[in-house]
C-alpha cells in the first residue's frame, strides 16, 4: 500500500509505464505500421478533414492500440468554432 | 495418440528449457509417458539441463537421417521409467532437418508418448518453423519484460497462422517487484498479450540451483517455483487445478471490483 501511494506522489510507477509502451509497440507490430510512418498519415488526414471542417490540423491526434488482440485506429480531432 | 507441444518464447533466455525440464519431469511424475526433444539444433541444452549430457551417442538428426533408429537415439532417464530425452545434434545446423521431417518424427513419437515435449530455439528462423511443425499446441514462455512480451506476441501471432493454439507461462515474477511498482504483474502481462495463463513461475533461487546439478527442481524439492511447475503439469494434463491461494486484501478488492481478476 505504501508503495502504491510513493506511485502516486512520484508520478507513474515503472511497470504502468511499460505496460502503455508495450500496448502501443504491439499494436505497430501487429499492424505492420512503422511510428514514423503512422505520423506522415497523420498528416495527411488532418489535411483531407482540414478540407471540409475548419480543425487545428498540427492538433489532430493518432492512436493505434491494442486490446485483448484488436487493434485500432483513432483519429481524434476537435472542429474549431466558426467565427460568425 | 500423444499430444505435441512446443515450448516457444521468441526471446532466448527466458527459461523455455528450463520450463521443458521441469514440465516434462513433472508429468512423469504424475504417472503420463513423457519424450522430450530438444529442437534446438547446433546449440543443444536440455542434455545439460536435465543432466544426461554424458549419455548421448545418437542425436535427433541421426534418427531422422537413418544414422540409427529413432529408439537408439532415445535417452532414458534414470530418475524416472516413463521420462526420455531426444538430444539435438550439436554439431549440425539448424537446416539439417526440414519442417516434413520434423512433422513426421514427432508424429511417430507421439504413437507411443503421451507427452511430447518439444524445445524449441530462441527466433523465428528455420529453427522455430521446424519445432513448430509437428506441435499441436504451444506454451508461450515469456518473462514480465517489455523485450520478452514483444518477442512472445509475435511468436503468438506466427503460431496462430499455423493454426497452433498457444497458453501462456509468466516466467520468474518477483512478488517484491510487482509490489514496488516496478515489474508487470501476471494481469498486466494477461492484458497486454489477452492469452490463456497456465501458471506464474515465481523468481526463485532453487532453479539455479537444482540445473547446476542438471536436476529438473521438480524432482529435487519442493520450492516455489516446482510446485508452480507441478501445477501447470496437471493443468496441461487436463487435471482440475485450484488456483493459487488468494490473498485477504486482494479479495475485498475483488469483491469492490478494484482489481482485474486473470482470466
Amino acid at each position: 500500500m505504501w508503495n502504491g501511494i510513493k506511485n502516486l506522489i512520484a508520478g507513474k510507477s515503472t511497470s504502468s509505464v511499460a505496460k502503455g509502451r508495450l500496448h502501443l509497440v504491439l499494436a505497430h507490430d501487429r499492424s505492420g505500421l512503422e511510428g514514423g510512418r503512422l505520423q506522415e498519415m497523420r498528416a495527411e488526414i488532418a489535411a483531407v478533414i482540414a478540407k471540409y471542417v475548419p480543425i487545428d490540423a498540427a492538433a489532430v491526434e493518432i492512436q493505434i492500440e491494442t486490446r485483448s488482440r484488436q487493434t485500432q485506429l483513432t483519429v481524434s480531432s476537435a472542429i474549431q468554432p466558426r467565427n460568425v | 495418440m500423444g499430444r505435441a507441444i512446443v515450448i516457444t518464447s521468441g526471446k532466448g533466455g527466458v527459461g523455455k528449457t528450463t520450463t521443458t525440464a521441469n514440465l516434462g519431469a513433472a508429468l512423469a511424475q504424475l504417472g503420463h509417458s513423457v519424450v522430450l526433444v530438444d529442437a534446438d539444433i547446433g546449440l543443444r541444452n536440455l542434455d545439460v539441463v536435465m543432466g544426461l549430457e554424458n549419455r548421448i551417442v545418437y542425436h535427433v538428426v541421426d534418427a531422422i537421417r537413418g544414422k540409427c533408429s529413432l529408439q537408439k537415439a532415445l535417452i532414458k532417464d534414470r530418475r524416472m521409467d516413463n521420462l526420455w530425452l531426444l538430444p539435438a545434434s550439436q554439431t549440425d545446423d539448424k537446416d539439417a532437418v526440414t519442417p516434413d521431417e520434423m512433422r513426421s518424427l514427432i508424429f511417430e513419437l507421439k504413437t507411443t508418448y503421451d507427452f511430447v515435449l518439444i524445445d524449441c530455439p530462441a527466433g523465428i528462423e528455420q529453427g522455430f518453423k521446424n519445432a513448430i511443425a509437428g506441435a499441436d499446441e504451444a506454451v508461450v514462455v515469456a518473462t514480465p519484460e517489455v523485450s520478452s512480451i514483444r518477442d512472445a506476441d509475435r511468436v503468438v501471432g506466427l503460431l496462430a497462422a499455423a493454426d497452433i493454439p498457444s497458453r501462456l507461462i509468466v516466467n520468474r515474477i518477483s512478488a517484491h517487484l510487482v509490489k514496488r511498482g516496478d515489474m508487470l504483474s501476471q494481469a498486466d502481462v494477461i492484458e497486454i498479450l489477452a492469452l490463456e495463463m497456465l501458471g506464474a513461475i515465481p523468481l526463485d533461487d532453487q532453479v539455479i540451483a537444482t540445473t547446476n546439478k542438471g536436476i529438473p527442481a521438480v524432482l529435487e524439492n519442493k520450492c516455489v517455483a516446482a510446485k508452480e511447475f507441478i501445477r501447470i503439469a496437471k493443468k496441461l494434463a487436463g487435471q482440475e487445478v485450484e488456483d493459487e491461494p488468494i490473498g485477504f486484501f486482494t479479495r475485498i478488492g475483488r469483491a469492490l471490483g478494484l482489481s482485474a481478476t486473470p482470466a
